[in-house]
């Protein structure tokens, strides 16, 4: 019975305890902005605003856990969501006619080609890292300049916007009254949890993360699992720009240049281990609405958007330094208690 | 193939290709633009070496860079400073670059935060602090003597064809920063330990080095280099511009990268730097001879990156099997 008991226990959320702080800490943060900002902040229209503007940070942020989770990084996530989201662009404007009509087959086609787009995208840093073993920082930074210096190319640095209608209800309409890119993000949280907490690829991957050579030495096809991680990411990097690009209306090659910050930052309050091994995609999912309750709760205060950003980076020392004095507490009690014994 | 040797080729290739399209290329006048639009980067390339050699990366030192130049001349004009002198405001940004990489240097060695997060955080702040509390303006009336450093030259004349030719006087005091960071990276116990340090954190260690001291030393030398490349960048454009250099480290870190050193720490050359960084400035100065639209400039980047990480992964794989073959053979002859 009490075996039940802590099987169940161990898999509520409520088990990890990081997640559990970040609840309080969502509670907080909830409670500090209604407090201030009662009229403009505690009011159904911005928590509908949230709910938009949340999907995109979540979706890229969870793409960067899936690399951090193996030790790795990947920074081309926003590089790769614009330049599927240019390509689907593309593809909708060539095939709509003047009044914006376009048929629904070929919304899934440019929506196709974009997350294609992604993919192969996310197989360069698959080819580079796992592969050539280039260090995942640099392969990734050496493609997000390539990927966004297309994108500008192509583009002239100009963005398209204009898109049809049709394409534009997706990411501005509701599904049962929660707007579509929420629910959607929830499906890809939900399906990336099931991938990496009950797959064999999940499993490799902490594997990984926790002990490269172990699991080198182990042969469990660690290269293998390395590119997945990429390749995914490519995929869902690709998902974030449609999204973008449909609740926008538009595509450009700089759009969301913030979100490389914001996402490592999402992913490291989220409970994530940069070093690899740890993470939880509840972690992500709770961070991001942390600090979207944030950014709406400074826009509501007035301060300007630039003390935001000053914030987010100051989160994210302060977090990383939370995290390193922690370890080192548990660490040295640890050692006391084998010396005691 | 030293990684020297082949950016040498490269150049010469990439020059030779240009200038059969254009003869415009080979001219004093074109060789003098390509080094004056190297210097600030040559500056931040020096100091982005330093970081990457001892294993680590630095993603703020454009922003220290912005923030030390910007903030200078507005204490310049808000202490009314004498606007004569171009010693104060180059020493007054060297000393707040020095001060960001303190702060860089505390969240590095003395949190062992993870560098780049380390740095994508202090650049979030330091941007974010520079735009709300010290000013969002932009600034034309920079101090006159850094206005009139922007054309201190020194060597001027009409060429045959009639264009300006032009060598700013930095030339000589970035010749002398580039020797003398080469010597401390070459001769000096600090240089060797940042080396070490890039080796392996734990080597360095046990030979009775200072971790945490050696990481403190790199980023505040890494910060006053921004700091100094930030002034004479504010200096060459005549104006102070907040918003300026954010983003461009991925330039910088491509062209220390191209010049062989290497991310994952332990060796770099101040000589590949500087090759790495004149041809980064050639082919982007130099992309629109070929007939390609400038546009394409930050692809050509990405792509050379590309090449050269990829290039550099394929002989660092052979050399490693070479190697294991050649012990393996020793075993063979001991047995």
């Amino acid at each position: 019975m009490s075996e039940l008991r802590n099987r169940f226990a161990s898999s509520t959320l409520l088990s990890d305890r990081k997640v559990t702080q970040l609840m309080g800490f969502t509670l907080l943060v909830l409670l500090i902005f209604s407090y201030f900002s009662s009229d403009i902040f505690f009011t159904p229209e911005n928590f509908t605003s949230m709910a938009f503007q949340i999907p995109e940070v979540a979706i890229l942020s969870i793409a960067v856990m899936l690399s951090m989770l193996t030790g790795g990084i990947d920074l081309s996530i926003v590089a790769t969501s614009n330049l599927a989201a240019l390509l689907a662009a593309y593809i909708l404007t060539k095939h709509m006619s003047e009044d914006g009509e376009i048929t629904n087959l070929w919304i899934l086609m440019a929506c196709l080609a974009g997350i294609l787009l992604g993919l192969i995208c996310g197989g360069i840093n698959a080819l580079l890292i796992a592969v050539l073993n280039i260090t995942p920082i640099l392969a990734t930074l050496a493609t997000l300049t390539l990927f966004n210096g297309i994108a500008i190319g192509l583009t002239n640095g100009v963005s398209i916007s204009g898109l049809p209608e049709q394409f534009a209800r997706i990411g501005n309409g509701t599904f049962f009254g929660v707007p579509t890119p929420f629910v959607l993000m929830v499906l890809i949280a939900l399906l990336v949890a099931l991938i990496i907490n009950r797959s064999s690829l999940g499993l490799k991957i902490f594997l990984i993360g926790t002990n490269r050579k172990a699991a080198q030495y182990s042969v469990m096809g660690d290269k293998r699992v390395i590119a997945w991680t990429y390749v995914i990411s490519g995929l869902l990097s690709s998902l974030a720009g449609l999204i973008i690009a449909s609740r926008m209306s538009a595509a450009s090659p700089d759009f969301g240049n913030s979100y490389i910050l914001l996402a490592i930052v999402v992913v490291v309050l989220g409970g994530v281990n940069p070093m690899g091994g740890f993470g939880t995609v509840t972690g992500v999912v709770l961070a991001t609405i942390v600090l979207q309750m944030v950014a709406s709760g400074f826009n509501a205060l007035r301060f300007n958007q630039f003390f935001y950003l000053a914030a987010q980076g100051g989160v994210l020392v302060l977090v990383m330094i939370f995290n390193v004095v922690l370890e080192n507490r548990r660490r040295s009690k640890s050692i006391n208690k084998s010396l005691e014994s | 193939m030293r990684n020297e040797t082949v950016l040498i080729l490269a150049i010469v290739i990439f020059s030779l290709v240009i200038g059969s399209k254009s003869p415009e290329f080979f001219t004093l006048a074109n060789l003098f633009d390509i080094l004056r639009s190297s210097f600030v980067q040559l500056l931040f390339a020096l100091g982005v070496l330093i970081v990457i050699i001892s294993g680590g990366i630095d993603v703020s030192f454009p922003i220290v860079g912005i923030f030390a130049g910007y903030t200078a001349v507005v204490i310049m004009q808000k202490f009314e400073l004498d606007g004569e002198s171009l010693l104060i405001p180059i020493v007054l940004a060297i000393v707040i670059g020095t001060l960001l990489g303190g702060v860089n240097a505390i969240a590095i060695a003395g949190f062992g935060i993870p560098t780049l997060i380390a740095t994508l955080g202090t650049a979030g702040i330091f941007r974010g602090l520079m735009l709300t509390l010290i000013g969002s303006s932009f600034i034309s009336d920079i101090p006159i003597a850094l206005d009139q450093f922007s054309t201190a030259d020194l060597v001027k004349f009409e060429s045959a064809a009639g264009t300006l030719v032009r060598l700013h006087v930095l030339v000589i005091p970035i010749t002398i920063i580039t020797i003398l960071i080469s010597l401390i990276l070459s001769r000096t116990l600090f240089g060797r330990s940042v080396y070490a340090l890039g080796g392996g954190v734990e080597p360095t260690r046990r030979l009775g080095i200072s971790v945490k001291g050696t990481q403190t030393k790199i980023y505040l030398l890494a910060g006053a280099l921004s700091g100094l490349a930030g002034i004479l960048y504010v200096s060459l454009q005549r104006k102070a511009n907040p918003y300026d250099l954010a983003g461009s480290e991925l330039d910088i870190i491509a062209a220390v990268v191209l010049g062989g050193a290497s991310i994952m720490g332990g060796y770099g050359t101040v000589f590949g730097t500087v090759l790495g960084v004149l041809f980064i400035n050639l082919i982007k100065n130099n992309l629109v001879l070929l007939g390609v639209s400038s546009s394409w400039q930050r692809a050509a980047v990405g792509a050379l990156l590309v090449i050269g990480i990829t290039l550099q992964a394929i002989s660092e794989s052979r050399r490693n099997k070479r190697r294991r073959a050649l012990s393996e053979g020793e075993v063979d002859s001991n047995e």
